[in-house]
């Protein structure tokens, strides 16, 4: 080899440009447009068993057949607090509809704020409570509020990572119902 | 002859090194150290830039029970790094893979600094072996004249 040194020197340069590729590449995929799409986006919904705030247990294979609304929040939580009257309307239109069922699954609070946020709130919907935060897991969620519709199938066709408003909820029953 | 080729032998293992090291299977420690690693390994969902380790956060929380839940049930910690990833896509993690395209990411820096060390290496051998100015007649002319003074 007549100039090694030269030889080096480029292949380190090409090397230099493809990690420049690579991050450039990188760059465009914006963590936090990531984190608002669900990576479960149409795929089988994860199947839950929980307890019920009125003692009884809601999973998902007792709803399969209707589009479910699993929304998921806490009493502290102050967006979840703002998204409610959104959610009370939602559920006052819909909760008569044959096909639609919707679940509040509370990732992390006591019952008994729980309990006393439902009574004056006069909330209609079924309320679960996940101990030690699984299905919130199996979710993927990554905070507080989120919501998630279930087609019938059982798949997920919509998310929303953060307070919903009622246009929103109802763009994602229709694609639910779509689906 | 050797000595010309021993500086690429040189560049060469370090190359395989680099990916070996980078390709090996973590090896796996008692639960205690599997459950550190992977609690610094993943990010906290719902921070900027924090392990689960390192957050106090309900989801945090919530997947320091869980891997500690999984270890129990006798998985992987490659098991528990797909469950993960399987929801929340690969930013869950807070280092890149180092498979596929995050091998590349660990070992291009790396072969960049070992060919550019090398490069380096190489000019300042020849320019020990070749000085960069060769004196002409005259300056050899002027350097006799200067002794004789």
């Amino acid at each position: 080899m007549k100039h090694p040194a030269r030889v080096a020197a480029i292949l380190a340069g090409v090397c230099v440009l493809a990690f420049a590729v690579v991050l450039a590449v990188n760059v465009g995929n914006d963590p936090s447009e990531e984190a608002r799409t669900s990576e479960l986006f149409g795929k089988a919904a994860p199947a839950f068993d929980l307890p019920t705030l009125d003692g009884s247990r809601v999973t998902l294979d007792g709803l399969v057949g209707k589009v479910v609304v699993v929304n998921f929040w806490n009493t502290w939580c102050a967006p979840c607090q703002e998204e409610h009257p959104a959610l009370k309307r939602f559920y006052a239109r819909h909760q008569n509809d044959a096909d639609f069922a919707m679940v509040g699954i509370v990732r992390d609070d006591t019952r008994a704020a729980v309990r006393k946020w439902v009574a004056a709130e006069d909330i209609g919907w079924t309320i679960a409570i996940d101990p030690d935060s699984l299905a919130a897991l199996d979710f993927g969620t990554r905070g507080q509020p989120e919501t998630y519709v279930i087609s019938p199938g059982g798949q997920i066709v919509a998310s929303k990572f953060g307070a919903a408003t009622v246009p929103e909820l109802e763009t994602m029953l229709a694609t639910g119902r779509r689906s | 002859m050797a000595r010309r080729w021993a500086p690429w032998l040189a560049l060469g293992l370090l190359v395989v090194a680099v990916v070996v090291v980078a390709a090996w299977p973590s090896s796996s420690g008692s639960d205690a150290q599997r459950i550190r690693a992977l609690e610094h390994e993943f990010k906290c969902p719902e921070c900027q830039g924090l392990s689960v380790a390192d957050s106090e956060a309900p989801t945090s929380k919530a997947i320091r029970t869980d891997i500690r839940a999984r270890i129990a049930a006798g998985q992987s910690d490659a098991q528990i790094r797909q469950a993960y990833i399987d929801r929340y896509g690969e930013s869950i993690l807070l280092k890149p893979q180092q498979d596929g395209l995050g091998l590349v990411v660990w070992v291009l820096p790396v072969l960049a600094l070992g060919l550019g060390a090398t490069g380096i290496v190489f000019a300042m051998q020849r320019a020990r072996r070749e000085p960069r100015l060769h004196p002409t007649e005259a300056d050899e002319d002027l350097v006799a004249r200067a002794r004789t003074r």
